[in-house]
């Protein structure tokens, strides 16, 4: 594949369509977590299971791929030259990544307190705390960019 | 641009036309990415100051004249509008 050209394609995807990139990248994780945990006690063949969690995650990997590719050199300042616009972008896209990360973060903690004040226990095992550290290992970092694709107004037309 | 910012009208992609430059000739000269000018020139995005004085300085003009509040009328209309009265 020419890399070139692919990586031009992504910078010139319209809004709407990187929108729904990122929509997919945030919900992918959680969704093939939350498939895995309401499958893995039934009857259904482990295979099965393990089949749809990688038609869950495999589209989420390439959609995280996407939003890293769209704002690479521009996140983590590697771009040779950036201008006061591309620098204006990168604050406002670290200032939306911490809002979305600080409502997460309140949404679980009062669903989790919430859980545990109506006489439920949470067992923390090995395979839920893989879950849990895999989503902040994958996303935390990848938030600014996903955050920079969600902002970020489609490109003028070529003079 | 944010929600908070006023929309900054500019002459930008007339007065670009006019000295035949493209949008990447104009942005080398100013030390720019090529995009920068035309987020500035649909208007996405405000330059700062700076920027905004550099491109009223590398075509000569004053800074009203390229950057507005108010959507820009052409040029030769502004110039011609209200001719100064001969005093009698």
């Amino acid at each position: 594949m020419n890399t070139t050209t692919a990586s031009g394609r992504i910078e010139y995807l319209p809004r709407s369509r990187r929108r729904l990139l990122v929509a997919g990248a945030m919900v992918g994780y959680p969704a093939a977590v939350a498939i895995v945990a309401a499958l893995k006690h039934t009857s259904l063949n482990r295979w099965l299971i393990l089949t749809l969690f990688l038609l869950v995650l495999l589209p989420t990997v390439a959609t995280l791929l996407a939003g890293y590719r769209y704002a690479r050199g521009r996140i983590d300042g590697r771009r040779a030259r950036l201008d006061e616009r591309d620098l204006t972008l990168r604050q406002q896209a670290y200032a939306l990544s911490h809002r979305v990360l600080a409502v997460i973060l309140v949404a679980v903690t009062a669903a989790t307190e919430v859980y545990l004040t109506s006489g439920n226990t949470l067992r923390l095992d090995a395979s839920s705390f893989l879950a849990a550290a895999m989503w902040v290992i994958v996303y935390i970092p990848a938030l600014p960019s996903l955050m920079l694709a969600w902002i970020e107004t489609d490109q003028p037309a070529d003079d | 641009m944010t929600e908070s910012q006023r929309r900054v009208h500019n002459r930008l992609a007339v007065l670009r036309a006019e000295r035949g430059l493209s949008r990447k000739q104009l942005a080398d000269k100013l030390g720019i990415n090529f995009q920068t000018i035309g987020y500035i020139e649909r208007g996405d995005y405000n330059p700062s100051l700076e920027l905004a004085l550099t491109i009223a300085e590398l075509f000569r003009l004053p800074i009203e004249a390229i950057f507005s509040f108010k959507p820009m009328t052409p040029l030769s209309e502004e110039i011609f509008r209200d001719p100064p009265t001969e005093p009698r």
